[in-house]
């Protein structure tokens, strides 16, 4: 940890934390500030606030403010008590039980959800009116007893996905203890989750002990908050109007809840990336064009996955621009691109032509894709290579719009050249036979969701993770046709569904699966089949089979062949498997870092590269036995 | 249906670790409080009481499993002994006269205060990046206000200095309750203040957990596709984004549950409102253990069978607990 | 096949240091059998293998074809349903406690995944200190920087000052798999189970890393397990391959014989399926 990491960055955070020093320093020195007893009756009753009694005075004539401050040291010593204790509670059950399995956890997990179903503060108020005597000690450790299950639970989870994770079966391979493990390991990559579940323990013991103290269940005698407000409610402080009575307390235990709520935005931010405020549309500004307002949901500025990169402001996982350059041969990015001519049947379809998309970081500017131009034509099957970082994730969300935050497309055109067929709902009046040409950065949402999955479609590298896993498989071919195809009537649409999951090879009946239920080699034919729905011109396939075995690979890639023979859409085939490429594909583009290194046909690429980079990715090919 | 068996074993299970944690409280809680009780109440009340409390809290010198074993007999009867407060009332009648004043405040304004909060975390996830931003340290706020001085302060303002509202009980005293539109009225007319209340201190907490899964959905790969599709942004958000995000929210109903049960509790005590929360104030106050416990009893059955039927929900929600073996 | 690799199919044969025999692994499921039983999968059945001194073995399959579990066993991460294991000659069972870490001592596993398989709170050096100090008995800080700078120039790290106080997000995916094998070395091993060492890497990386796996073994006389989906590789870097199909050895023998002459079907239908440009120039 270096130190500059542990001063928020964020504003939140900040606020959060000036909160929670302010009311530590209130109670500590808060006390020396006035000169009455918290308890003491005075004569002046019931006054607002003056110079003499900065915050009025209670029916009997005690100070408020004194009483406000010294209240401030019990509820934040019983909140922080109550806090440390349940806390260690949580991360013994939690952690030990998400570690060790076995029957200890089924009882701990049975304990837990025990604690964590019998509601609290019933619970809380039975045990305090059986208490004897009331002192803030019992009452904190009261309050302890009632809230450690959900944090307990949280964390089992945690320590669970954790345990999973190869660096602890690393350690364990090395020869490290168990104890060693849960203590160095796994407990260090859990503390975001404990710091968090100690805030909200601190917060929910500060409540607790208010709404006891207010029922008249605290120690009546000590003063807190809590009992502020039971006095002045039972003396109904309201009914007279003295706001200076209640609503201090209450409003301190409000602020004192936000900042550390707000303290824990920032916790949460550090585990989970995407939770980042900051612009959610990746843009796309132009120069000389207009501002293209694109439609794009998530945009995590950072996608990197939780504890691997805390903290770092880094792009995207899959165009990982910031790794450091190592000792490992990366070919030489200065030598000329290579490009030959590509001379396959079909018209072109889609033209990029010297994009540039940048990534801007905090110290600077990362060109994810710089000056790429590329031709797709009708038909034809353009093979992407390049290795994690060479930006080709970064074209193909270029071409479909699907850029992140912060990705900026800075330069260069997307051009797509619309064939005027006969659908519904498309731009009438153009001249039969010839193409429109569509300038796709300069669509506007809306004329954008027309041209999607109608024209374009994608299929995504995990069909995993690209299938919603709470609706059926026909509701995810039915959406696509409900909303291009509004006049089609339901039952065209599920008989259309079923033909195209038979065209993929899957039976027809599985229209009414959940994904979960299908094989992943078979939700790729899905993901497939839905992709074709539409009869689009172009599929964008973005790694389709690299999640997939060999035996499965194989046949989804000979289904595809055969889907494009008969369709005839043109695809634009992503992969950082140079052999397959040069397998399947008409054409052939290399990329590394951002540039275009090497672009023709896919053959003459094979037999006769050109760029050094090229040349030094199919000899480690050949090295590693794969073009044998 | 095994998940669903499964929570129902889980759900007994912890009914039955209520149950117990009823019986024994009183009877290992340090410092003897019956004894002390019995001792503070002899010759104040009524001997038939007296014998009744000795009875029910284990004076007598039959042995503890005997007890327990008296203890579930009369319960499963739907006996849980006499009032002392308000004796020799029995603790179900008075429970039961309880049940349906906190059942209607409470269970609607839970109800809809998820609705309310569950949404707008859909919005503010989808309006991030924009001033929607600015309204989280304000929710944040709203979360951390205790429900009892919310209460006050709409008290203070909305009746005391307005005087649109009552300021306190759940009709108007005097009435006799009954379904005639006068009572119907006063009813509603005094449960609103209530509902705001629980509405307003409770939604937040829905807001910010929905917002934050949201969020995180959002960077899925099957929203990314839903857009891909050309599907529009509503059918995104609620089909593909706010279906998934809402999973977590309803398995961790539980959790927000006990806070919102303890919350509204104090609420009702606030506005002397007949339901559970208060009754369970005055048993505290006039020490009287029985229907302490009895409520404590009904109150964590009820919360046990609100949880389950949040599992129920869930299993409609996502397909994959309903896969067979 | 580059000049630079020493030829991995020597003839002759090191000395047998670790072998299975009769290996099984069952796995509880989730589904029911009977009132209380449950039902088991065997993920490991019935394999036997030999692995010697100065020498790969190449363990190819599928995923979910066991070879893994069969790493982890031979780790003995995880304990056997049935079979033996056999260090030296003589039998060994040491999945816990003191036994285990001298086992590791002579074991040790690297994994799949470089960017899990560092803990991402610790830097390098504490990950290599761990590793020496668990297997190098107590030593003074400077004798742990020594040898950890050591261990990053045996696994090609230069300049190795560099490295060692580096977090693992501050590594490339190849860097991180040179710490993980580093780490593996800080015990002295004699065997080397390589988990698909290669498979999350970019391909002009994956050779220089099989070179330094192919180095250690014949400097560190290393009996090294290369589990790995992929036959090319496992032709041009291992003596020895083994096939395995749902939790079974299907085909073994020399790499170039299983390779260029399978003879079961499976076999023969994972090199078909290989992707190959020559297929397409043949037509």
């Amino acid at each position: 940890m270096n130190l500059s990491r542990l001063v928020p960055a964020s504003g939140k955070v900040r606020a959060g934390l000036i909160i929670a020093i302010f009311f530590v320093l209130m109670a500590v020195f808060g006390p020396m500030l006035t000169s009455y007893s918290p308890q003491a009756s005075g004569t002046d009753l019931l006054q607002p606030p003056s110079g003499a009694h900065w915050l009025g005075t209670t029916q009997t004539g005690q100070d408020v403010f004194a009483q406000f401050v010294y209240g401030a040291r019990v509820s934040l010593g019983v909140g922080l008590f109550a806090g440390i204790i349940s806390q260690i509670v949580s991360v013994l059950v939690g952690v030990i039980g998400g570690y060790f399995r076995g029957l200890s956890d089924d009882l701990l997990y049975i304990l837990t959800a025990v604690f964590l179903v019998v509601p609290g503060m019933p619970l809380l108020i039975v045990l305090t009116g059986y208490l004897p005597s009331r002192g803030m000690i019992s009452v904190a450790f009261v309050i302890a007893i009632t809230s450690w299950a959900g944090s307990a639970r949280v964390l089992r989870a945690q320590t669970m996905s954790l345990r999973r994770r190869e660096f602890v079966e690393a350690a364990r391979a090395t020869g490290e203890s168990r104890t060693r493990i849960v203590f160095s390991e796994i407990m260090p990559n859990a503390l975001p989750l404990i710091a968090s579940g100690f805030l909200f323990s601190v917060i929910g013991a500060v409540l607790a002990e208010a709404g006891l103290s207010f029922l008249g269940l605290g120690s009546l005698t000590t003063t807190s908050w809590g009992s502020m407000l039971y006095f002045a409610q039972s003396a109904q402080a309201f009914l007279y109007g003295a706001w200076w009575w209640f609503v201090p307390p209450g409003l301190a235990i409000a602020v004192l809840g936000a900042g550390l709520a707000l303290i824990n935005f920032g916790i949460d931010e550090y585990s989970n990336p995407r939770l980042r405020t900051g612009k959610s549309r990746g843009r796309a500004v132009r120069t000389g064009g207009p501002q293209a307002a694109a439609l794009s949901t998530a945009g995590a500025a950072a996608v990197a996955s939780g504890v691997d990169s805390p903290g770092l402001a880094s792009i995207p996982s899959e165009d990982g621009v910031n790794e450091v350059a190592g000792p490992e041969p990366s070919g030489s990015a200065a030598a000329a691109a290579q490009i030959r001519p590509i001379d396959v049947p079909g018209a072109p379809i889609i033209e990029v032509r010297n994009l540039k998309v940048d990534y801007p970081s905090i110290d600077q500017v990362v060109h994810a894709v710089d000056d790429v131009s590329i031709t797709l034509h009708r038909g034809e099957l353009l093979g992407l290579a390049g290795e994690s970082g060479s930006g080709k994730s970064t074209l193909t969300n270029a071409i479909t719009r699907l850029l992140r935050n912060p990705a900026q497309v800075t330069g260069g055109s997307i051009t797509y050249h619309r064939a005027a067929r006969a659908r519904p709902g498309a731009s009438s009046g153009a001249d039969p036979g010839a193409a429109e040409a569509i300038d796709l950065l300069g669509l506007s949402s809306e004329e954008l969701r027309g041209y999607r999955w109608d024209e374009i479609a994608i299929v995504f590298q995990s069909a995993m993770n690209a299938l919603n896993a709470v609706t059926s498989v026909g509701a995810q071919f039915d959406d696509v046709l409900r909303v291009h195809r509004p006049t089609m009537p339901a039952r065209e649409r599920e008989a259309l569904a079923r033909t195209m999951l038979e065209k993929v090879g899957i039976d027809s009946d599985r229209v009414s699966a959940y994904p979960h239920e299908l094989s992943g080699g078979m939700k790729q034919r899905v993901a497939i089949a839905i992709a074709l729905v539409l009869e689009p011109d172009v599929i964008i396939m973005d790694e389709p089979t690299t999640a997939l075995d060999l035996l499965i690979q194989r046949e989804v890639l000979d289904q595809v062949m055969a889907l494009r023979d008969e369709y005839g859409f043109a695809i634009i085939f992503t992969t950082h498997d140079l052999s397959l490429l040069l397998e399947v594909s008409d054409s052939i583009a290399v990329m590394q870092r951002g540039r275009l290194v090497e672009y023709g046909p896919a053959l003459e690429v094979y037999a006769e590269p050109r760029h050094p980079y090229t040349q030094a990715l199919l000899a480690s090919l050949a090295d590693m036995g794969a073009l044998v | 249906m095994k998940y669903l068996l499964r929570k129902v074993m889980l759900y007994v299970f912890i009914a039955w670790a209520a149950l117990t944690m009823n019986f024994l409280i009183p009877r290992l809680m340090p410092g003897d409080p019956v004894a002390l009780l019995v001792e503070r109440l002899s010759g104040r009340i009524d001997p038939a009481a007296m014998d009744a409390i000795a009875e029910s809290y284990g004076l007598t010198d039959a042995p503890l499993h005997v007890q327990y074993w008296d203890y579930l007999t009369s319960l499963a009867a739907g006996d849980l002994g006499l009032s002392i407060g308000f004796f020799p009332v029995p603790v179900s009648e008075i429970v039961l006269g309880a049940l349906p004043w906190t059942i209607g405040l409470v269970g609607i304004t839970t109800v809809i205060s998820f609705l309310i909060g569950t949404g707008l975390g859909v919005v503010l996830a989808w309006r991030r990046g924009s001033w929607t931003d600015h309204l989280l340290p304000a929710l944040t706020f709203l979360n951390a206000v205790p429900y009892f001085w919310m209460a006050l302060i709409l008290v203070l303002i909305l009746s005391v200095n307005l005087g649109w509202f009552p300021v306190s009980h759940a009709y108007e005293p005097g009435l006799v309750p009954g379904w005639d539109w006068e009572f119907i009225s006063s009813v509603l007319y005094h449960g609103i203040l209530p509902a705001i209340t629980i509405i307003l201190a409770s939604f937040a907490g829905w807001v910010l957990s929905m917002r934050n899964m949201t969020v995180t959905v959002l960077g899925e790969d099957y929203v990314t596709m839903a857009e891909a599709k050309g599907l529009p942004k509503r059918m995104v958000l609620v089909n593909y984004a706010a279906r998934n995000a809402i999973l977590p929210s309803v398995t961790g109903f539980a959790l927000s549950l006990g806070a919102v049960v303890g919350g509204s509790m104090l609420t009702e005590v606030i506005f002397n409102y007949p339901g559970v929360g208060y009754t369970l104030f005055e048993a505290v106050q006039n020490q009287d253990f029985p229907l302490m416990q009895g409520l404590f009893l009904i109150i964590s059955l009820a919360v046990i069978a609100a949880n389950l039927v949040a599992d129920v929900v869930y299993v409609f929600l996502d397909p994959r607990t309903r896969q067979e073996g | 096949m580059s000049t630079d690799v020493m030829d991995p199919h020597e003839p002759e044969q090191g000395r047998v240091v670790l072998e299975a025999r009769n290996l099984v692994k069952d796995f509880r499921t989730n589904k029911r059998a009977g009132v209380f039983g449950r039902e088991y999968f065997r993920a490991v059945d019935d394999v036997s293998l030999e692995l010697r001194a100065g020498q790969v073995t190449a363990l190819v399959g599928q995923s979910g074809s066991g070879k893994s579990t069969v790493g982890r066993l031979l780790a003995q991460l995880m304990p056997l349903t049935s079979g033996e294991l056999l260090l030296n000659g003589d039998p060994v069972s040491a999945t816990r406690g003191r036994a285990f870490i001298r086992y590791t001592g002579t074991v040790q596993m690297t994994l799949q995944d470089p960017f899990s398989s560092l803990n991402p709170l610790h830097r390098v050096s504490y990950t290599l200190g761990r590793a020496l100090r668990i297997h190098g008995g107590p030593m003074s800080a400077d004798e742990v920087e020594e040898w950890s700078l050591a261990l990053l120039r045996k696994v090609e790290l230069a300049p190795a000052e560099r490295y060692l106080h580096r977090f693992p997000h501050e590594l490339s995916g190849g860097e991180r798999q040179r710490i993980s094998f580093a780490r593996a070395l800080a015990a002295e091993p004699k065997v080397l189970l390589a988990d698909e060492p290669v498979s999350m890497l970019d391909v002009t990386i994956r050779k220089g890393m099989l070179d330094l796996l192919d180095q250690l073994r014949r400097t560190e006389e290393l009996a090294v397990l290369y589990i790995t989906h992929d036959l090319g590789s496992a032709r041009a870097y291992s003596a020895q391959t083994l096939v395995m199909y749902h939790g079974k050895v299907v085909e073994r023998g020399s790499s170039e014989q299983v390779i260029d002459a399978p003879s079961h079907e499976y076999t023969r239908r994972l090199l078909a399926a290989a992707p190959n440009p020559r297929r397409r120039l043949a037509g």
